[in-house]
């Protein structure tokens, strides 16, 4: 690099970091940002210049609605996946920290209490992605639409519930697993990724599960791959764990095999 | 010599809050709710507040913090720590989104920039005054007063007016190359009295 196109250089890193560049400006800009680690830390240091004005301006309070619409819309809004472990952006700087810890409290607390395995990455795509709801209401195609939409809106009332939590597991095939609920509304919803097809004549059944014995509440398919998930019929009790045994189609009044899925709110 | 880059930039936020923005970010990233929650409760105000400085109008900057807020729940897990703290992350997402908001009305504006050059020096006056009198952090204020008072309009105009560097030289009515000069000769020196560098 000339001393004259280090200038050039560094006038646009300024004006890249506030935002000032034109569109075609700052294509050029970070094409050029790719081939100088130099040029790359400062334009870090811009950016966190930039930033700093940022936090500087006074706050203001949001309206209660704006939350509340966003945490109702965020089982539906999927999350990328993390990128590759070495980021050709991240490679060339050194860390100089410890990487944050990736897995959640949450999670761990699941693992530990219900497997030893760690939890992978879940993808919240619950409504985004083709349902499917079996067991009882195959056959029913008048009141499956309803029961789709019940289903749907009972989802978004657990996530937009101001306790709304989450838990994580995995199936004993290892497909990851989530539980969400809202001790408020006594009610939870399971979310499982890629959970296998059942013959015709099985089908999946979700449990309570507490001291007293495992109550059903309701049952479902699973068309394979994709997220299949349910809000689970009858009231949550503080401490109910959720489980799921794979049952005769119809469903039963007690588990009669070993639970592919135990998973504690 | 990038240690300060790692840290939390607003130390403010964290006194007061059990978890940091990090540390919520990395959660947020696993799809835990009750993160995005808190985190939420962290920084939208923060958010909105420099969405609605760029954009003025209360609702609009309502729908921009909203995408924004969807945007971190989807993206959190490119989130890089070693690239900066959360909320400089946040921050950066926010300004361009609200940047971004302003162009995509860019056509009205370039004609008030030809019409009306006289009227947008006024609303430029109004918009430096109010960034000198509303900046509430200290630091940044103490920084900002360092400036030229020409290097400060131009960054002003830049970040807290949304203005492109084009718009800005219109705007003062003298050379991009100019512009360009003080853009980064007062980024340098907010840079540095900020402790941001080395």
């Amino acid at each position: 690099m000339t001393k004259h196109d280090s200038d050039n250089f560094g006038e646009s890193a300024a004006a890249h970091a506030l935002n000032a560049l034109s569109p075609e400006e700052r294509a050029a800009f970070e094409k050029q940002l790719g081939d100088s680690k130099q040029a790359r830390l400062e334009a870090l240091e811009f950016s966190e210049t930039a930033a700093e004005l940022g936090l500087a301006v006074a706050p203001v309070q949001p309206s209660a609605s704006l939350k509340a619409n966003l945490m109702a819309q965020l089982a539906a809004t999927p999350q990328l996946a993390p990128p590759p472990p070495a980021t050709p952006a991240a490679g060339n700087l050194e860390p100089v920290g410890p990487p944050i810890a990736a897995e959640t409290a949450a999670e761990r607390r699941a693992a530990r209490r219900w497997f030893s395995r760690p939890v992978g990455i879940l993808i919240a795509a619950a409504a985004a992605i083709a349902l499917f709801f079996g067991g009882t209401l195959v056959g029913q195609t008048i009141n499956s639409n309803q029961f789709a939409e019940q289903q749907a809106s009972a989802l978004a009332q657990i996530n937009a519930a101001p306790d709304a939590q989450r838990a994580t597991t995995t199936t004993a095939d290892g497909q990851p697993a989530t539980l969400v609920w809202s001790g408020e509304l006594g009610q939870s919803a399971l979310l499982v990724e890629d959970l296998p097809a059942l013959p015709n004549d099985e089908a999946y059944q979700l449990w309570y599960i507490n001291g007293e014995g495992a109550v059903s509440a309701g049952t479902f398919t699973s068309p394979g791959s994709g997220t299949v998930w349910r809000v689970l019929d009858g009231t949550m009790q503080a401490g109910d764990a959720v489980g799921v045994t794979v049952e005769p189609a119809g469903g039963s009044k007690q588990p009669t095999t070993k639970p592919i899925i135990a998973i504690q709110s | 010599m990038l240690s300060l880059m790692t840290t939390d930039s607003s130390p403010d936020l964290d006194e007061r809050a059990p978890a940091s923005a990090a540390e919520l970010l990395a959660r947020v990233s696993q799809g835990d709710q009750v993160a995005f929650g808190q985190l939420y409760d962290q920084m939208a105000p923060r958010v909105l507040g420099l969405v609605k400085r760029l954009l003025i109008d209360h609702a609009q900057s309502e729908e921009v913090t909203q995408e924004i807020f969807l945007e971190i729940w989807q993206s959190a897990s490119r989130y890089d720590p070693r690239l900066g703290g959360a909320s400089t992350w946040i921050m950066t997402m926010t300004h361009r989104r609200a940047v971004d908001r302003i162009r995509a009305s860019q056509a009205g504006r370039d004609r008030d920039l030809r019409i009306g050059i006289r009227d947008r020096a006024v609303e430029y006056d109004q918009v430096s005054e109010t960034v000198e009198v509303r900046i509430e952090n200290e630091r940044v204020g103490r920084a900002m007063s360092r400036l030229s008072e020409l290097q400060r309009q131009a960054v002003s105009l830049a970040y807290y007016g949304g203005y492109s560097q084009t718009e800005v030289a219109e705007l003062l009515k003298i050379p991009l190359g100019t512009v360009k000069t003080r853009l980064r000769d007062g980024m340098i020196r907010l840079r540095d009295e900020m402790g941001v560098a080395s």
